[in-house]
């Protein structure tokens, strides 16, 4: 057996990834946090930026890792995504001021701020509407507020950040949850580790 | 901008390549050529730039580079191999009675986005098979492809075999529309099941196809497989027939003693959109994409004019010398010392020069030490 490598997030994800590592009797390295690379039985992980993680697998420095459908949309990367985790369960939302009466096909261009530059522009155009994206890092719920934008393109888990920043949903663009993702190559290539990690994490048996 | 910047920045996706690392490429080259001569393919060396028409195609043409000639036709540079040998063997070579057996070795040029594995100029080796028996000829390809590999001493390397009918089989008679068509293939290839249930979900599809779809997603794995496959899809006649013809190359290679380097992967149904049976991709553990692929388009020459049967498939000289350099193969030998020949009387010495390499000899000429 070769040692797999497997790329994880120190993001939001992270406290169901343990969860679930844990369940499946998985080996599951935390502590000294600042650590990136670690070694841990017949595994490697690596500890990356949570847009990053189908990055590595998309060039097969790591054979596997866990991101987000969100993160996967907004990347494009080709991967697989042979399961469904069920946690970190959110929805990419339209949201703008409560009250304004926003629709986008009211407007000859409507300007969005999002951190999904590519989900925000492919539901506009997708639905022949002309599209100004605001390209932002975080705290997006503030810039329609703020007259940067007339809407924002966000994740949202229970609509509270929306209801505190006097936005409300406009649309939901698509359901996200965590992935278990594999690069392709790794997939045929190192079949046999690929497939027993496929069977423990989906509760078959190993 | 005064365009300086030009005269020291390259555009990018684009490569060069110098001294050992050429000749590096050189000797892959040669390996999967002799490969291909071996089993008596014709060379064939196509024009750079034809006519934009030859490569449509959905796939190809988001990614062609085109122009406008001087007579106001539109060209492209060449996308990929397969449709200007169709062309060439349907028009210049349509007297050669098939099979026709032909490969080219060069670059094509596409325009990109930056991603793993991709540049905008990719050096391709391929071959074509035309007309003939189509399932010798698609046994033949694979086990050209194989030695290909073997021969540049690449290791671990394995051929995953699917089948476009069966994907075919099973959403045909559906009456999706090609948007929902396509948003189910993007994930059948993402071997997403949650994702091809949410496309599925609110179709009028009878359970069991809507379960047989799903299951293309989770059937992949040894050769064995394909006897899982002709259980589930034995309800699709287009599935069923697919997947006999799966069955036959299996079998075939298997007993020719590629059976351990084979896959199956039925949910490998991505790709560019002429290909109409079999359709294999070459992985290796060290390489996170694939090294080549190719498969079955039995109507693409049907365009040109002379409608025939084919197979083929490409190697990425770019991705094999990746995957050779990273599975730390031998080293390239460097080429013998040169002997430096020189003296005063220029003629004397380029006379010398001259029996020297007579001789076979690598001579470096004029003053200055020997590499």
């Amino acid at each position: 057996m070769t040692t797999i490598t497997i790329a994880l997030s120190k993001g939001k994800l992270l406290p169901g990834t343990e969860a679930l590592f844990r369940r499946c009797s998985l080996p599951f390295p935390l502590g000294d946090s600042r650590r990136l690379v670690v070694p841990a039985r017949n595994f490697r992980f690596l500890f990356v930026k949570d847009a990053d993680v189908p990055t590595y697998v998309e060039h097969g420095v790591a054979d596997c890792g866990i991101a987000g459908r969100d993160v996967l949309l907004e990347t494009g990367s080709d991967v697989l995504e042979p399961v469904d985790l069920g946690f970190g369960r959110c929805r990419l939302v339209v949201a703008a001021p409560a009250g304004s009466g926003f629709t986008p096909d009211k407007l000859p261009i409507a300007r969005v701020a999002t951190k999904y530059p590519r989900v925000a522009t492919a539901y506009f155009l997708g639905r022949g509407l002309a599209v100004e994206v605001v390209k932002l890092a975080g705290s997006v719920e503030i810039a329609p507020g703020l007259g940067l934008a007339d809407c924002i393109v966000d994740v949202v888990e229970t609509g509270r950040t929306l209801l505190e920043n006097g936005l409300e949903l406009i649309d939901t663009v698509a359901e996200s949850s965590a992935r278990f993702i594999v690069n392709r190559a790794s997939f045929h290539a190192r079949r046999e580790e690929v497939q027993e990690l496929l069977r423990t994490l989906q509760g078959g048996p190993s | 901008m005064n365009g300086a910047f030009r005269q020291t920045q390259v555009p990018p996706g684009v490569q060069c390549f110098v001294g050992e690392e050429a000749r590096r490429r050189r000797r892959i080259e040669e390996a999967v050529v002799s490969a291909f001569e071996g089993w008596d393919y014709e060379e064939i060396i196509p024009p750079i730039f034809d006519y934009a028409d030859v490569f449509s195609g959905e796939t190809l043409a988001s990614k062609t580079y085109s122009f406008i000639g001087r007579d106001g036709s539109i060209l492209a540079l060449r996308p990929d191999f397969t449709s200007l040998l169709a062309k060439i063997a349907a028009g210049r070579l349509r007297e050669r009675p098939a099979p026709l057996r032909l490969f080219y070795s060069g670059e094509v040029v596409r325009y990109e986005p930056p991603r793993a594995g991709a540049q905008s100029e990719l050096h391709q080796m391929g071959l074509e098979h035309l007309g003939g028996d189509s399932r010798a000829a698609d046994a033949e390809v694979l086990a050209i492809a194989a030695e290909c590999l073997e021969r540049t001493g690449a290791r671990d390397w394995v051929l995953a075999l699917g089948h476009v009918g069966v994907f075919n089989g099973l959403v045909e008679g559906a009456g999706f529309n090609p948007a929902r068509v396509e948003a189910l293939r993007d994930r059948v290839e993402a071997k997403d099941a949650a994702g091809v249930r949410e496309v599925l979900s609110g179709s009028d599809l009878r359970v069991a196809a809507a379960e047989a779809i799903e299951r293309l997603t989770s059937l992949a794995g040894g050769p064995e497989t394909v006897l899982e496959a002709e259980r589930i899809f034995g309800f699709s006649p287009t599935a069923s027939a697919a997947i006999v013809e799966l069955r036959a190359v299996i079998d075939a290679l298997d007993e020719s003693g590629l059976g351990d380097r084979l896959a199956v992967d039925l949910g490998e149904v991505r790709g560019l959109d002429y290909y109409t049976g079999l359709v294999f991709r070459v992985y290796a553990p060290d390489l996170g994409f694939e090294v080549g692929g190719g498969g079955r388009y039995d109507g693409l020459l049907a365009r040109f004019g002379r409608p025939l049967p084919a197979v083929g498939f490409m190697l990425g000289l770019d991705r094999l010398a990746v995957l050779l350099e990273r599975q730390g193969g031998e080293p390239e030998t460097p080429p013998a010392r040169a002997e430096t020949v020189s003296g005063r009387d220029l003629g004397r010495a380029l006379r010398l020069a001259r029996e020297r390499r007579k001789t076979g000899a690598r001579v470096r000429f004029g003053d200055g030490e020997a590499r």
